[in-house]
């Protein structure tokens, strides 16, 4: 069958050509500053984030201006320190000649941390936030994508409020080069080219990264563009449109009301964000590709899409039959929501005041926990990564039958290695191992069980609301300064994922290991002499 | 007499013929005790031995033994003695016929060793029917797999397909050659601890009927008091510190302790997952006594946070106070326990330190090589390492046993039952450890679960106690067993 041509229109090609000229622009920008001294993949990476994250600091301050908002001066002055420290630390570092995996993995968890670092000066700066550990946590709210709060929205300036919802989305859009530059090292979960995981799903679209990055950032760029306009045709005011469209597409979940989309109280803005959250789920390169040749039949054709709407339709006739009454429009459509909500990691809210039933809240927990498509902007463990495990434990169990078989793992038509299934499993454990300690702290800081287990689980797939006496928003505020901190610390590490994290703590203390291991071995030899 | 040649039904009828033995044991104490249930629980024995010589003696071995059949017979007996279990509470009228599967609760709950209960006034259940409560944990624990391995080699199939897939644990040491000389030893230590136990019981101002009951619940970290207080009932530090440690013997594998009691205590260096096991419920005890320092008095604190961290630690499930008055993160602390539940090889439940300790090593290996990805690297548990086909073992295991805890709180939520108490009903059934969190904590029974909702975790606790892959593979051995009949009928005929 021969594939179908593309389908050529001049928008997508317009922001294609801005996407792509700003990309080599901000590149060689960063190039050609980078020639210091140091030779640091850590240090451009850092210097890089703050340069280019400034400008997100001058059009809020811009916005408050025009506003007449009172947050302008402070972003403006944030905005200013950020780029002159990020000058600064660029100039003085130098691209390394190579850079291995776990330097890699190094810069990638510093340029989070020096985002987060930036976000939290502009929460401290406009003092939105009274305490360093509230900024922190909010600060990490708005780079991984989570919508957990302190603090109402409605208090927010109108440049407050954009930086918020822009910073969900460039952190978003961060994912999008993290997903073709860093996780195929990882085995799984980008777009991945190195004998891993290539299902339908998540395959390169160019042998190019870059042409890769750019037409996934084309993608990213014109859905934003749509749903904004979607909103405000739903009757949306026109900025809580254009910022809900960032919150929605980035799975990022922020909104410009306390009471979420619910605070509309219309069913199509609703509707609207029900579409919306589900395609911040769906894999961005499969989506391209559908869109790009016209052809849907791809979706039916991508086992993971068909488990992912799978999940969703399984779990909304479960919440309607364990509800209690006959389904309405009004329950269904609030199923749907609080489905779609969960899954895609996004964690707007309803504005039904229906009951969710117990299976219901433990169907959306578990569906937190797997969360959206491999290469979708979701947080979550990843619906394809379940789906392995699932095979996974299939074959043992046959194995445990016929011992001397051996049988390869499918995924629709791609075999998984053997390498990239330990990866997944690993990764599995590790977020296992981190959520455990999570729930004590958050457990012993002021939430009852029920509130730190499924806080713990919202935070590592960046969703934001959880159950419980809190629910769904009041889990921060239950907390101290310790709950904040290692909130934050969660949220980043589901956002950039757990192994980068441990590799690069792990890079810090093998000297320490070294030493440890050598004086393992000789301790015993003045002895034996 | 013609038999026919089904290893499952043969080694299910000796396991009933065993039951009945206890059976017959229980209507004697309830004899000498004159408060009743004699009667019934002899007509139970007489029912059970029935059946069990029926299916016996009807039955020879199979001519060809494989382990799918081995799983088949192990898990077929277990559904076999928790329905037999379940007569004499009918029968004795302590739990009507129309509540059949309230009665089928509490025997698999014994079996396997769970210590669950739906039982609410204790002063109204006959003492021969407690006496036989308990021994159902007893005999669920070591007895039964040493009885049906000791039985075996009369069965005449390879004995050590079965007691891998039975000894709860990743690993079957043997200690002899022959499967018939290990069993032995094992039951050997196993009576020897019982013994022991409620001879510390007894002179500690114990009756001989609690210390005996108490005894064989504690060696099989079983949790069944013939006390609706549990072991609160005694209020004392002696008895209490009489089961933490019978509880922290018989949570550790036995062929650890067969090795200590003839080479001496240097055996229980060797083994890293002691090392492992002991830190875990030490760790869980600070950690208890730290998180309860402010709520409860210091001696209070230091004397419940003790049992407790040893009791869920081991997956007994005795209880001295209500951990739900505690603070939330004791309470996480304690579904921790549950979860990870004992050493491999012991008659504790849970997910054991072993495969906790595999899962460690491997998520470790993983990250080293993320770090390098070219680097070669073994995983290793002490001095010695791990083939990967175990490890990949003991990691499908942990994550069936995790998936087989969310399905299970999923249904139970779905069932109207309240998040906590389902999740931690689901962890509880499946470590075999006995009382949750939420509504169905220490001072509760069961009984808060709807109807559906024993039902599951009726299965849970038999998934739980047989280690989830021979229960699972249970299904798929037995449908192949009716179809290799039905081949050889077509071929005789």
């Amino acid at each position: 069958m021969t594939p179908r041509p593309p389908v050529r229109a001049a928008a997508p090609a317009l922001v294609q050509r801005l996407t792509i000229k700003i990309f080599t622009g901000s590149g060689s920008l960063i190039q050609r500053l980078s020639k210091g001294k140091i030779e640091s993949a850590i240090g451009v990476t850092v210097g890089a984030v703050w340069v280019l994250c400034a400008p997100l600091f001058f059009i809020c301050a811009i916005a408050d201006f025009i506003d007449g908002g009172s947050d302008y001066l402070p972003l403006l002055i944030a905005g200013i320190a950020v780029e002159g420290a990020g000058l600064m630390v660029v100039r003085l570092s130098n691209f390394p000649s190579t850079l291995p995996v776990a330097r890699l993995f190094a810069a990638v968890v510093s340029g989070a941390l020096a985002a987060l670092f930036a976000v939290t000066v502009a929460h401290l700066a406009t003092g939105v936030a009274a305490t360093l550990d509230v900024a922190v946590v909010e600060a990490a709210a708005t780079i991984t994508g989570t919508n957990a709060t302190t603090i109402e929205p409605e208090s927010f300036s109108l440049g407050m409020m954009l930086f918020r919802a822009l910073g969900q989305w460039l952190a978003a859009a961060a994912i999008i080069v993290v997903l073709v530059r860093v996780l195929p090292h990882l085995g799984v979960g980008g777009l991945d080219a190195d004998g891993g995981v290539a299902t339908r799903s998540a395959r390169r679209l160019a042998p190019r990264s870059g042409s890769t990055m750019a037409r996934l950032m084309t993608l990213y760029i014109g859905l934003t563009g749509l749903f904004a306009i979607a909103y405000f045709a739903a009757g949306m005011p026109l900025t809580d449109s254009v910022i809900h469209s960032f919150t929605t597409l980035s799975s990022g979940g922020f909104s410009t009301r306390s009471g979420s989309i619910g605070s509309f109280e219309s069913g199509a803005v609703e509707w609207v964000a029900i579409i919306g959250m589900l395609v911040a789920g769906t894999s961005l390169p499969l989506m391209f590709r559908a869109l790009r040749r016209g052809d849907l039949h791809r979706f039916v054709r991508s086992i993971e899409f068909r488990a992912y709407l799978g999940l969703v339709t399984v779990v909304v006739i479960s919440i309607l039959a364990w509800s209690d009454g006959w389904p309405t429009l009004t329950s269904v459509r609030y199923a749907i929501f609080v489905t779609a909500s969960a899954i895609s990691t996004t964690g707007y809210l309803s504005g039904s005041s229906q009951i969710l039933p117990f299976g219901g809240e433990a169907l959306l927990l578990v569906l937190m926990l797997i969360g959206g498509m491999s290469a979708s902007v979701a947080g979550g463990f990843k619906v394809m990564r379940f789906m392995v495990l699932g095979q996974y434990i299939g074959r043992e169990l046959r194995l445990s039958i016929h011992r001397s078989a051996v049988e390869k793992i499918h995924l629709g038509r791609s075999s998984i290695g053997e390498t990239a299934l330990a990866r997944i499993i690993g990764e599995l454990f590790l977020a296992t191992m981190i959520i455990v300690p999570t729930v004590l702290i958050f457990a012993s800081d002021g939430l009852g069980v029920e509130g730190a287990f499924t806080f713990a689980i919202s935070s590592i797939s960046n969703v934001g609301i959880a159950f419980g006496a809190a629910w769904p928003l009041g889990h921060l505020n239950s907390m101290g300064a310790i709950g904040h901190l290692t909130a934050a610390l969660l949220m980043v590490v589901g956002r950039v994922s757990i192994t980068p994290v441990l590799v690069a703590l792990g890079g810090i203390g093998e000297p320490m290991q070294r030493s440890l291991r050598r004086w393992r071995l000789t301790r015993h030899e003045g002895t034996v002499r | 007499m013609r038999r026919v040649a089904v290893t499952p039904v043969r080694v299910s009828g000796a396991a009933l013929l065993a039951i009945a033995a206890a059976m017959l044991l229980s209507a004697v104490v309830a004899v000498i005790d004159g408060g009743g249930a004699a009667s019934g629980l002899l007509v139970a024995s007489l029912i059970t031995t029935s059946v069990g010589a029926g299916l016996f003696y009807g039955s020879k071995v199979s001519p060809t033994a494989d382990s799918a059949l081995a799983f088949a017979s192990v898990a077929w007996s277990w559904v076999a003695v928790s329905v037999a279990g379940a007569l004499p509470f009918l029968l004795t009228g302590v739990i009507p016929w129309v509540r059949f599967d309230d009665a089928l609760f509490e025997s698999v709950s014994g079996f396997t060793c769970t210590g669950s209960t739906i039982l609410s006034d204790f002063s109204s259940v006959p003492q021969g029917l407690l006496f036989f409560r308990s021994m159902t944990q007893w005999l669920g624990g070591m007895g039964l797999i040493v009885l049906a391995v000791a039985v075996l080699p009369a069965l005449g199939i390879g004995g050590l397909e079965l007691i891998a897939s039975e000894s709860p644990g990743p690993t079957a040491d043997r200690l002899s050659l022959k499967v018939r000389d290990t069993a032995r030893r094992l039951w050997l230590l196993y009576g020897a601890a019982t013994v022991l136990i409620a001879g510390c019981l007894l002179a500690a101002g114990m009756s001989i009927f609690d210390a005996a009951t108490h005894a064989f619940t504690t060696v099989a970290t079983g949790g069944y008091s013939t006390y609706g207080d549990s072991i609160a009932h005694f209020d004392s530090i002696l008895v209490e510190a009489i089961l933490i440690l019978g509880m922290l013997y018989c949570g550790a594998n036995f062929s650890t302790h067969w090795h200590a009691a003839t080479e001496g205590v240097g055996a229980y260096r060797r083994v890293s997952e002691i090392r492992w096991y002991l830190w875990i419920i030490f760790s869980a005890f600070a950690l208890l006594v730290w998180v309860n320092a402010g709520e409860l008095q210091w001696t209070e604190n230091l004397r419940d946070s003790l049992f407790y961290a040893v009791s869920l630690g081991t997956s007994t499930g005795f209880g001295t106070s209500d951990y739900m008055a505690w603070m939330p993160a004791a309470q996480v602390m304690l579904l921790v326990l549950m979860l990870i539940g004992g050493m491999s090889g012991s008659t504790a439940g849970g997910m054991k330190v072993l495969r906790l300790q595999v899962v460690f090593r491997y998520a470790f290996r993983e990250l080293l090589r993320a770090r390098h990805p070219k680097a070669v690297i073994p995983i290793r548990m002490g001095r010695s390492t791990i083939e990967e086909q175990i490890a990949a073992k003991a990691v499908g295991f942990v994550l069936l046993y995790l998936g087989l805890i969310v399905v299970g709180g999923i249904i139970l939520a779905g069932l109207g039952v309240d998040p906590v108490t389902a999740f931690s009903g689901s962890v509880s059934a499946l470590g075999n450890a006995g009382p949750a969190l939420g509504e169905a904590g220490p001072t509760n029974n069961f009984l808060v679960f709807p109807r559906a909702g024993r039902a599951v975790l009726m299965s849970l606790m038999a998934f739980g106690r047989l280690e989830v892959f021979p229960a699972m593979l249970m299904l798929v051995a037995s449908l192949r067993g009716v179809s290799q009949i039905r081949r050889h009928r077509e071929q005789l005929s």
